[in-house]
């Protein structure tokens, strides 16, 4: 009797392997939390190329310059989303990590410059840059640990943790440096290899690739990731099971702090300079796309497919508006829609499973 | 019966300093838990508890809603660790302080608030916190996989559960307590703890499960059943330990109380 009902799970899994794509793909849509944005991506998607088509003088979509700036700019806020994802999966927030991409991207800058690891100075030092952006991710990573450790010792909510984190970095790289734009064009190989371009591929968009695979290796394939989505879906069972939730949360606070300070050495080395402020706004932007991406708000569910789809699809909607030369505040109008219409769609793919 | 004739012969009554009267184990039990006392602040959870498990017996822990059967199963499960007291294992002193020195310890449990996450798989479920790896900790679906496979065929047989990828959130409740109970099944040790198991059950996966119990304790693996069937309670069990505010207020053998007398102790109390 319990040989047969094994051999009936056998055989019902088996049967779920063997379905044809189509229904696979169907299923994919409606099981998987980033299913319903993959959908939309692709409509949106769809819907440019024809119009790159149809009207290739006034919506120069396909346009290689337009593709080449579309896929520079994705990456800055792909990097830190991913980081911004996997601690929402394990269910806190880190609102600091616009402060931190400024913060650190500077104290990376500073430090290339001032050993000479500037490319227009005597004989630059070819480690230099690489000595600035070790230290800031070094510095990110403890940041997000102080951040977890305020969190989890005092039982506050990490949102009112790291939104003080975000204004207490917003001051320290005020004071630290100025108000000042920073100049930061670091010596070879940095350069090439944060900032070399072939084609329409800049480096930032190879590292955003190299990031995501490892994350999803991380997220999807691997025990901790696993961890992440216990301790986020429901804490009292990772417990139960014994898995630590504060070491795990800790290890996720650190990750987006170490992908915040990456992601703002990549964006300075791509543009040349650094504004302090440049980073603040970005946090609720790369919360937008994880959760456009299909990451519940109360963790314990999300992708990085999603993330990478989510961020892709802010960076489409930008590109549209800027292509149409609409105003800037559109771009706010439309992802602040986009988040409200994702996030129906999840809930509707989810009911409609249940 | 024969098991628990060897385990509870009616001279083995009541040692002189048990506080609340009970039987007393013959040899080292597996587990006993002496003078436990668990405080909240000034809220007792559990005063003076003595508590034992046999080799391959069935314990039933039994008593009102409060009585801190919970807290006595949780503390058991290294969860809640004592204020003070004893607990041995196979005669020696052992903290049970972490879920990982229960689990050294034999022990496994399956709680009243079922530990699954909803937005995971069965089988992600089942092997969380234990997950088959490699070496670099990178996870052995596959493998994980045929074992969910066999584990929800073999253990308890859920209804409905024909995909081990399905996530646990679209289960009823029953079949997510089936899935807790066939993880912990899987990983079973010399102890299982099942904290009111069949409270979502249907009566079939019920009578698989009770059934379960029974396979198990021949095979060796002892278990404690918390629950408030007592019907259920008195088809499985050896021993009756009933507790309330916190300590044991009647205990017996099977072959020396009645289900009257165990309903009587319950509601009295």
């Amino acid at each position: 009797m319990s040989l047969s009902h094994a051999e009936h799970i056998r055989q019902a899994v088996a049967a779920h392997n063997a379905r044809p794509i189509p229904v696979k793909l169907a299923d994919w849509v409606r099981t998987s939390p980033e299913g319903g944005i993959a959908v939309l991506f692709m409509v949106v998607q769809i819907a440019c190329i024809a119009g790159g088509l149809l009207f290739p003088d006034s919506f120069r979509y396909l346009l290689q310059a337009n593709i080449a700036v579309t896929l520079k700019s994705i990456a800055p806020l792909g990097l830190m989303a991913l980081g911004v994802g996997v601690l929402m999966i394990a269910g806190e927030y880190d609102l600091s990590v616009g402060a931190l991409y400024s913060f650190l991207s500077i104290v990376a800058a500073t430090v290339a410059n001032s050993l000479n690891g500037d490319i227009g100075g005597d004989h630059p030092s070819w480690a230099a840059p690489f000595i600035g952006l070790a230290l800031a991710l070094v510095l990110g990573g403890l940041i997000g640990c102080v951040h977890s450790a305020i969190t989890l010792r005092f039982n506050i909510p990490s949102f009112i943790t790291t939104l003080g984190g975000m204004l207490l970095w917003k001051g320290a790289t005020l004071l630290y440096h100025g108000a000042s734009s920073l100049r930061f064009k670091p010596s070879e190989p940095f350069a090439t290899i944060f900032g070399g371009e072939y084609g329409v591929i800049h480096a930032s968009i190879v590292w955003f690739a190299i990031f995501a695979v490892a994350f999803y290796l991380l997220l999807h394939r691997h025990r901790l990731g696993n961890h992440f989505y216990a301790v986020g879906g429901n804490r009292n069972a990772a417990v139960a099971i014994g898995i630590k939730p504060n070491r795990t949360k800790t290890i996720a606070f650190a990750i987006a702090g170490f992908m915040a300070a990456f992601s703002g050495v990549v964006a300075a080395t791509r543009v040349g300079s650094i504004q302090p402020g440049g980073g603040l706004g970005m946090e609720l932007q790369a919360i937008a796309a994880c959760v456009i991406g299909g990451a519940a708000l109360t963790g314990g569910r999300g992708s990085i497919l999603g993330v990478v789809l989510g961020t892709a699809l802010v960076f489409t909607i930008q590109d549209i508006l800027l292509l149409l030369r609409a105003p800037g505040f559109y771009f706010d109008m439309f992802v602040g829609t986009l988040i409200v219409v994702a996030v129906i769609m999840n809930t509707a793919i989810r009911r409609s499973r249940a | 019966m024969k098991d628990s004739l060897r385990h509870f012969s009616p001279q083995a009554h009541v040692p002189v300093d048990a506080p609340t009267g009970g039987l007393a184990p013959i040899g080292a039990p597996l587990l006993e838990a002496r003078n436990i006392v668990k405080r909240y602040g000034s809220f007792v959870a559990l005063d003076d508890m003595n508590f034992f498990i046999g080799r391959a017996e069935v314990v039933a822990l039994l008593g009102d809603n409060g009585a801190g059967k919970s807290t006595l199963v949780k503390m058991m499960s290294g969860i809640n660790p004592p204020t003070s007291g004893e607990i041995f294992v196979n005669g020696k002193r052992t903290e049970l302080n972490s879920r990982a020195a229960s689990e050294r310890a034999g022990i496994e449990t399956i709680y009243q608030d079922i530990a699954l996450v909803d937005a995971m798989s069965i089988t992600r479920n089942i092997f969380m916190g234990r997950e088959i790896t490699t070496r670099l900790g990178f996870l052995d679906l596959r493998r994980m996989e045929e074992v969910a496979v066999e584990i929800l065929g073999s253990a308890v047989q859920i209804s409905g559960i024909d995909n081990p990828r399905k996530e646990v959130g679209f289960l009823s409740g029953g079949q997510k307590q089936a899935v807790a109970i066939a993880r912990a099944v899987y990983f079973k040790r010399n102890i299982l703890l099942l904290d009111e198991p069949t409270s979502a059950l249907s009566v079939r996966e019920t009578e698989h499960l009770l059934g379960y119990v029974r396979e198990l304790k021949s095979d060796g693996t002892s278990s404690v059943l918390v629950t408030h069937n007592l019907y259920h309670a008195y088809m499985v069990c050896d021993r009756f330990v009933v507790m309330s505010h916190g300590t044991k207020v009647f205990e017996a053998a099977k072959q020396d109380t009645s289900i009257e007398e165990l309903t009587d102790h319950v509601i009295r109390t």
